[in-house]
């Protein structure tokens, strides 16, 4: 579904991942791990079409998009959670939720979507009129997951979904992300630092260092600590 | 009292003509984050676009008006086009555009003087009503400056919350890079902001034409005073831009009362101090992350 090759990026002439081939076929979760500072955030803004590749090829259902502008990408079905806030925090649950709609040209298709979001996440439909930004940690995230649902994207890349959260909820949103891909088909390319929750959901595992991959695999390897002590 | 109440009036239509200024100056800041300085001007290009549409063309004063509105939208979108998005293509830092934009605003202010004169330049034949109630006196231009912008502010309040352009552009306000992420084109975002906010500008511009007329140099306290309303009303906000406005144009005249004129300008930058200092993120704005 997404196949990257040899990608190179950085910001300015600070040269961050080098060289990274990725593919993440349909249907898969795929999990990126990597100490701070490896990439991995770089690697999928460069994906998205945030950041520019300077070097490689970036293919998406067999169309080339390296060099697409993001707006582009949304409309063609990639989904993009940043680490951190990824929601509007001065706005409302339900400008938001309407607002990860803004590509959808049916409309009609709405009422349905936001039903499932709601189904997911009960907590959204209650605090639907509440701001953003006074919505706890684990409610922003669960905010930003809709809204990328509101476009039924075929493919999500989210960048540590788990930040900053309490354990428990942590496990919450791993458990919707493992739904989202499990009833909707929606492929999955996750950047993760906290292995113990993430691993588990994986069907595939990239390891970045120092903006290289070192790893690319089944997750089974990785349960042994040893192993993955090894990588990291 | 009768003085108090004259001063208060005064605020009042002064605070409307800051506000359709703050709201302006804000519509375009807020998404764009560019510190427009040459938003004085593109306000100025509005009042000379609607005067030359008189004198030279022979249009009513209210076609002329729309062609003033029609010139500095124009302008605007292109100062966006031309001088601020190749900066913001090459990411430019915050200060390089602004001394490109300083550069902009001493160019068009003196392309202004050139092509029309550095004279005061009037609309021939026009005498406003006067309205005298009880002790206060008003001017029909005085109120339309207040019908502006209660008439302004509805229509952009309904742009904002109903039109998809308008979403976009309070999204792109809250946060540049997530509006990017859910698919907004965020420079036609940036150039439909810089085509409105110019368009309100030209308002005021008209109006302060028809009131007293306009000079080259009209846009320097036009865009001094958009700035003041916008810092104290909190950016972001297009409430804060109302309520700032109001409240330095209020303050200013009131400050009237126990002080000789020539000290106005010198309380809106108290005011503007005042709130720097012990509010920074202004009466109603978020906290700029």
């Amino acid at each position: 579904m997404l196949e990257a090759t040899g990608v190179a990026a950085g910001y300015g002439r600070k040269r961050i991942v080098h060289g990274v081939d990725l593919a993440v076929g349909k249907g898969e979760i795929v999990l990126v791990l990597g100490h701070n500072g490896a990439g991995k955030t770089t690697l999928m803004r460069t994906l998205f079409g945030l950041l520019p590749a300077a070097e490689g090829t970036i293919r998406y259902e067999g169309r080339d998009i390296a060099g697409r502008r993001p707006a582009e990408n949304v409309a063609d079905g990639i989904a993009f959670i940043p680490q951190g806030h990824g929601i509007f925090r001065t706005l409302s649950v339900r400008d938001n939720l309407d607002l990860g709609a803004f590509v959808e040209p049916d409309k009609s298709l709405l009422p349905e979507r936001l039903d499932t979001v709601f189904r997911m996440f009960p907590i959204l439909k209650e605090r639907a009129s509440q701001i953003g930004g006074t919505l706890s940690g684990g409610q922003q995230q669960m905010l930003a997951i809709g809204m990328a649902l509101m476009h039924a994207p075929r493919l999500v890349i989210l960048d540590e979904p788990s930040i900053g959260l309490a354990p428990n909820l942590v496990d919450k949103v791993m458990e919707a992300i493992a739904y989202i891909n499990r009833t909707m088909g929606t492929t999955i390319l996750m950047v993760e630092q906290n292995v113990k929750y993430s691993l588990p959901i994986a069907s595939r595992v990239a390891v970045l260092k120092t903006g290289r991959k070192i790893y690319d695999g089944p997750p089974d390897p990785l349960h042994d600590r040893v192993e993955l002590m090894k990588l990291f | 009292m009768d003085l108090v109440l004259q001063l208060l009036v005064n605020g009042v239509i002064n605070g409307s003509h800051y506000a359709l200024l703050g709201i302006g100056f804000g519509i375009i800041f807020g998404p764009t984050r560019i510190t427009h300085f040459a938003y004085g001007p593109i306000f100025a290009v509005g009042a000379y676009g609607c005067w030359a549409s008189v004198a030279w063309l022979g249009l009513p004063v209210p076609a002329a008006a729309l062609a003033g509105v029609l010139a500095a939208a124009g302008v605007g979108a292109l100062s966006y086009l031309w001088l601020y998005r190749p900066f913001e293509r090459r990411g430019s830092s915050h200060l390089v555009v602004l001394i490109a934009s300083l550069g902009l605003f001493i160019t068009l202010e003196n392309l202004i003087g050139i092509v029309f004169g550095t004279d005061t330049k009037v609309v021939p034949g026009l005498s406003p009503d006067i309205f005298l109630w009880g002790p206060v006196v008003v001017t029909s231009i005085q109120l339309w400056q207040v019908a502006a912008l209660a008439g302004i502010a509805l229509a952009l309040f309904a742009f904002l919350r109903r039109s998809r352009h308008g979403k976009a552009l309070m999204a792109m306000t809250d946060n540049g890079e997530m509006a990017q992420i859910i698919g907004i084109d965020t420079v036609r975002v940036s150039l439909t902001a810089f085509a409105v906010g110019s368009a309100v500008a030209a308002v005021p511009a008209i109006l302060i034409l028809l009131k007293e007329g306009a000079t080259p140099h009209m846009g320097f306290i036009a865009v001094f005073m958009a700035f003041v309303a916008v810092i104290v009303g909190g950016i972001g906000s297009f409430r804060g831009a109302i309520i700032g406005g109001y409240a330095v144009g209020i303050v200013e005249n009131i400050g009237m009362w126990k002080l000789p004129t020539e000290w106005q300008s010198t309380i809106a930058f108290v005011v503007l101090f005042l709130i720097l200092l012990f509010k920074p993120s202004g009466l109603f704005g978020r906290r700029v992350r």
